[in-house]
């Protein structure tokens, strides 16, 4: 059963991903900085936890402010440039911030052992679950209460004002900015809330996983992170969950039997889902 | 400063293969206003098959390898055309951006499945050969990568303003619909972009495996971002941009990397591109801003 546990921790974990992803999305940004953001957040979670000795919950706040912080810094340089040079520069910092960490050291003596992040090693004995004696199953239920509060944010953003706004932009930016929208505030308030969302699912992943390293936030999390709303499609949040699970569950997990093969039927499917339908699992038809 | 000037030389050689990586991205963007972010995949891939070369015919000579890894590169080209373009409605951005991706970590795990995820071994030529004046010294075998990029950008060059493929090419870079009045099959032009730009990439590939010493499906994900990189810093869609571009980087990274070392040298690459994008976001030559 313990294992099914971890699979919906990996889950909602990997939603909170996409879900950082998808908002920025709907402005019609393609950001491949998001595996960044989530780096952030894991290393701002896990140094508090075990080196400051914060509780898990203001920790992931503060991860949540560090990555919506830096998303906004970001978004203002990178947001002047467009479309694929966005990608470009997005995916460049995304890589940026590994390379950071990968340079990082910061050890305390904490009794006999040193803890903290050593550059290339990573960051080992996040163990903030193990010492307070949490179950598996009590982690995942804490884990989805942050995915189930991020989906309904996004959910409500969707049904207010602020959605159609960003809706509008992600459509047409010409026709957004000329009945009066700020293009600049939204792109950037888009960003801010994608990277506090990335921050706060990147330090609960610190924590389940006790320990990270730089080698986890590659290019292949950055894909996965955009890949889960293009997949299920802009059209709700559900499509991003749907298409977690979809890949997650069934196709990392279901395909293991395959072995070695099954990393090379992913980006085959990859290739094969977005031939058969361009705009995503949910999305419109392939001529619409 | 004799150390700061052998950087910059021994950088600016080994540039040149950026220089091809980062005109392969910036010529599918002129033409199709895409992003093919397998390129840089396709490019090691093309220099791996160069090596099947070796198994056919034992103790062949580098540059038959070469020449594998050149036109193994154009069939790769063709085949990311084939699978992540033709079939996919081009109005839609995200579609070919993801495939391409998805293309990228297909090529990647292809790699490691057939090489069980051990580095190759690449062949070289003039690696014993060394210029020397003085202290200064050029290395044969990077001054060989060098001169071999030089004469493909060369042949690109010909092949864009002396054909009329080229001519074709041109014409849809600069407004596909006018082009298709014209009689020109964008289709076809597209397809052999792609096969163009292939061939460069094997051949970079090539290059950058004989420079090394070896090949390694690690070296996927630096060389699509510092390609990427090039192609932005240049201007996007300008070949003399990604030329000089590729130069600047590969000798800015050697500098830094005689300075700061080999894991932080990268992260300079990225702010030199963060600088560029806030002080001049259209590159070195911007192209005339007009449509996205």
């Amino acid at each position: 059963m313990d294992f099914y546990f971890g699979l919906a921790q990996l889950i909602g974990v990997h939603t909170l991903l996409g879900l950082s992803a998808y908002i920025v999305l709907l402005t019609g940004q393609v950001s491949l900085a998001q595996a960044g953001f989530f780096a952030v957040g894991a290393y701002a979670a896990g140094m508090l936890t075990v080196l400051a000795g914060w509780h898990l919950v203001p920790a992931l706040g503060a991860s949540a402010l560090c990555g919506g912080a830096l998303a906004c810094a970001v978004g203002f340089p990178a947001l002047r440039v467009k479309g694929l040079m966005l990608v470009i520069a997005t995916l460049a910092f995304g890589e940026g911030v590994r390379l950071f960490f990968f340079n990082f050291d910061y050890q305390i003596a904490k009794g006999e052992l040193k803890v903290g992040p050593v550059g290339g090693e990573g960051f080992r004995q996040i163990r903030f679950f193990p010492e307070n004696g949490w179950e598996t199953w009590e982690v995942m239920l804490f884990i989805w209460v942050f995915v189930a509060g991020a989906m309904a944010l996004l959910w409500w953003f969707d049904r207010s004002r602020y959605g159609a706004v960003l809706r509008a932009v992600g459509e047409d930016e010409l026709a957004a900015q000329s009945v009066g929208i700020n293009l600049t505030a939204v792109k950037v308030s888009a960003m801010t809330v994608g990277g506090a969302i990335a921050g706060v699912g990147g330090g609960l992943y610190a924590h389940y996983t006790t320990h990270i390293e730089h080698a986890s936030f590659n290019i292949l999390l950055a894909t996965f992170a955009i890949a889960y709303p293009i997949v299920g499609g802009l059209r709700s949040v559900y499509g991003t969950l749907l298409a977690v699970i979809f890949v997650q569950g069934i196709l990392v997990e279901g395909l293991r039997f395959m072995g070695d093969w099954r990393n090379l039927l992913f980006g085959a499917l990859i290739v094969l889902a977005m031939n058969l339908r361009p705009s995503g699992i949910l999305g419109k038809g392939r001529h619409a | 400063m004799l150390d700061f000037l052998q950087a910059v030389s021994d950088g600016v050689l080994f540039g040149a293969t950026y220089a091809l990586i980062g005109i392969g991205f910036t010529l599918v963007f002129g033409v199709m206003h895409k992003i093919n972010m397998a390129y840089a995949a396709a490019s090691v891939g093309g220099a791996y098959a160069g090596l099947l070369v070796l198994q056919v015919m034992a103790g062949a000579p580098p540059w038959l390898v070469f020449l594998g890894a050149f036109l193994a590169g154009g069939v790769l080209g063709w085949m990311v055309y084939a699978l992540c373009f033709h079939f996919i409605p081009l109005s839609n951005p995200l579609a070919t951006l993801m495939s391409t991706v998805g293309m990228l970590l297909l090529i990647d795990e292809v790699i490691v499945h057939v090489t069980a995820g051990m580095p190759q071994n690449y062949p070289a030529m003039f690696d014993d050969v060394m210029l020397r004046a003085g202290e200064f010294s050029m290395r044969g075998d990077l001054l060989l990568v060098f001169a071999v990029s030089v004469l493909a950008m060369i042949g690109l060059l010909a092949l864009l303003y002396r054909t009329s493929l080229g001519l074709a090419t041109r014409a849809v870079s600069q407004q596909p619909v006018a082009a298709q009045l014209c009689g020109i099959r964008l289709v076809r032009v597209n397809a052999l972009t792609f096969v163009v730009t292939g061939l460069l990439g094997g051949l970079a590939g090539a290059m950058i495996g004989a420079s090394v010493g070896t090949l390694s499906p690690l070296l996927t994900t630096p060389l699509t971002v510092k390609g990427l990189i090039v192609t932005v810093i240049g201007g996007l869609g300008s070949i003399p941009g990604a030329i000089l571009a590729g130069l600047l980087v590969g000798g800015f990274e050697n500098v830094l990397q005689l300075y700061r070392g080999v894991t932080e040298r990268d992260l300079y690459v990225m702010l030199l591109l963060f600088a560029f994008l806030t002080f001049r976001p259209g590159g070195l030559f911007a192209a005339k801003s007009g449509r996205d």
